[in-house]
């Protein structure tokens, strides 16, 4: 997981419809966005870039371990 | 009554309006982000928890400034309402302005987009709050122009800073990205003493409503 947290949401969606891995989803009801798919996660970073509050926070201790090809 | 007495007011006004918010925003378990926006929200809140104590710091606190001078209590409130009201009136910038110096979304796009989210309860409550307090700083501004006597301008003024305090706490508490449990309540308590200090001396204190009234 690497997005963690999103907080001073307003619901505009653009990080739905960012997110290539349908991590995040607007709730109906208080229409802000939560985390729905923590794990499916790639840390490509577009849900942050693309919201206009800077909602979104990225772990980055949590970061993808560098895979190396093997022989 | 010696001159440092006289400022004991001060202090609980400093402590409950400004340090302790501003302490909680510092050592809270939030989301660390760049200088730049961290000062940008500090100074946002700091702004927004003066705008609190502006209730504190008005004649309808009969209470603890009691034998104050009140023109000096209400000088200092002029101050804190002219410093407050173009950084809350700037804050939807500063939201925007770090965007300048990262690769995301551009600025301008995206002031437009917290502008015209009117989904969002929290915008709503932001864009009314803003309009009432720009009509409590340009009634306040023009207060010799307006054609109104002092008293009748001194009521509106009260209640217009009522609505404005209870939308804009409304906004701050849904949209704040320090807005955890205690902050929300500690706001929503902050903001309360104030519609007490009001109520008090409008509803149901004739005393203090004689004084208050008085020029
Ligand atoms: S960082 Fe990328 S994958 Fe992860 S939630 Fe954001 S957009 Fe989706
Ligand atoms: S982009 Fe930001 S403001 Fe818009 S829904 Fe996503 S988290 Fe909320």
């Amino acid at each position: 997981m690497s997005i963690s947290k999103i907080r001073g949401c307003i619901g505009c969606g653009e990080c739905v419809q960012a997110c290539p891995t349908d991590v995040i989803r607007l709730n109906k009801s208080d229409v802000k966005a939560y985390i729905a798919y923590p794990d499916d996660c790639q840390m490509c970073h577009l849900c942050r870039m693309s919201c206009p509050v800077d909602a979104i926070t990225i772990s980055p201790e949590k970061s993808i371990p560098v895979i190396i090809s093997w022989g | 009554m010696n001159n440092k007495s006289k400022l004991y007011y001060l202090v609980p006004c400093g402590i409950f309006y400004l340090a302790v918010p501003l302490i909680y925003m510092i050592v809270g378990d939030f989301p660390s982000r760049t200088v730049l926006k961290e000062i940008l929200s500090l100074a946002t809140v700091g702004a927004f928890f003066l705008f609190l104590g502006q209730f504190y710091l008005s004649r309808i606190n009969t209470v603890t400034l009691k034998g104050q001078n009140y023109s000096k209590v209400v000088k200092l409130h002029k101050i804190i309402g002219y410093v407050c009201i173009p950084i809350i009136f700037l804050h939807p910038f500063f939201i925007v302005l770090p965007r300048y110096f990262e690769a995301s979304l551009d600025p301008v796009d995206a002031f437009w987009l917290i502008l015209t989210t009117f989904d969002s309860k929290g915008i709503i409550l932001g864009l009314i709050a803003m309009a009432l307090m720009i009509l409590i700083g340009i009634t306040a501004i023009l207060r010799k122009r307006i054609h109104m006597k002092y008293k009748t301008w001194r009521t509106m003024h009260a209640f217009l800073s009522l609505a404005f305090i209870f939308v804009a706490t409304w906004h701050a508490v849904d949209l704040g990205r320090h807005m955890d449990t205690f902050f929300s309540e500690y706001t929503i308590f902050m903001s309360s003493i104030g519609v007490v200090f009001l109520m008090r001396t409008y509803f149901f204190n004739n005393e203090n409503k004689e004084k208050t009234h008085e020029e």
